[in-house]
């Protein structure tokens, strides 16, 4: 699920000096502002945040000033600067979270573009959340995809409170009719939203 | 001490300080402006956002699974390196409940 969580597990349990990890949310609203290559630029801004802006990029940047009046990339060219950029990192994550918010076209070429991120730097891992229909669209770029429900169902909301009960600090303000009451009803509740 | 003193003091100061500052300027200035020519859009500021609002250990169950510490752990092309988490408005795959 989630990129939030996801991104600070990853900052505590794999972060160091050779690991980035790189965090974009998607936006209904902001479609127009999160095209395609704004977003990639933003994982780039991210990966280069704390060593410094690395030489390749300095020379596009300068180039872009001198010949294009400082005109932002395009998305080939940003593709190439990124997939050059990751493969200057051990191990990079990246999340990006509700990937079914940017349009069509953009979703498709972000996934694009990942692909061809994932295919010259193997290494890096790539986090996705979304709604289920855009499944499809990513098995158009990624041949094998690990996916994860996040809707609970019954028997998840069921195991999830079980642990937590058994996990309860004080036990002695539950007895046996209080807890199959939330093993009943909680569950029931949670599946019919 | 004499007034004078701290002047010269506090003009020595500042002219090292403005020195220091305009040379580190000068370097931040353009990487300043590449991080801007890369993109407008400020991914960090969201991702503390919605930190801030999180619920605790809401959602921890996914950090927990095997497919979820094998793709985090494995350091190598081993795994399979995408990971999609999936479901429906409101059930909190932002905030992974």
């Amino acid at each position: 699920m989630n990129s939030s969580l996801v991104v600070d597990n990853l900052c505590d349990q794999a972060g160091g000096k050779e690991v980035a990890i790189v965090g974009l949310y998607c936006d209904f609203l902001a479609q127009e502002e999160q095209s395609t290559t704004n977003m990639l630029g933003a994982m780039l801004k991210q990966l280069v945040g704390r060593g410094g802006v690395p030489v390749h990029i300095r020379e596009a940047f300068r180039k872009a000033k001198k010949e294009f009046g400082g005109r932002g990339l395009r998305l080939p060219d940003m593709v190439e600067i990124l997939k050059k950029t990751v493969t200057l990192v051990p191990r990079v994550f990246i999340c990006i979270d509700a990937l079914d918010e940017p349009t069509p076209k953009h979703r498709r070429e972000l996934l694009e573009s990942l692909r061809e991120i994932v295919r010259v730097s193997p290494n890096t891992r790539v986090f996705l959340t979304g709604r289920p229909h855009i499944d499809g669209e990513i098995g158009r770029s990624f041949t094998e995809v690990v996916k994860i429900p996040v809707s609970p169902t019954y028997a998840d909301i069921k195991s999830y409170l079980e642990m937590r009960l058994d996990g309860d600090t004080d036990p002695n303000a539950m007895d046996d009719e209080l807890r199959a009451d939330i093993m009943r009803i909680i569950p029931e509740k949670i599946s019919e939203m | 001490m004499s007034s004078q003193h701290q002047q010269i003091t506090g003009n020595i100061n500042s002219f090292n300080f403005n020195n220091i500052v305009n040379f580190i300027t000068e370097i931040d200035a353009e990487g300043h402006q590449i991080l801007q020519w890369l993109s407008p859009l400020e991914p960090q500021q969201r991702h503390q956002s919605v930190r801030t609002d999180r619920l605790d250990g809401v959602g921890n169950w996914v950090l927990e699974t095997t497919e979820f510490t094998k793709w985090r752990d494995a350091k190598d092309g081993s795994v399979v390196p995408v990971l999609f988490c999936y479901g429906n408005p409101g059930v909190g795959k932002t905030y992974v409940r």
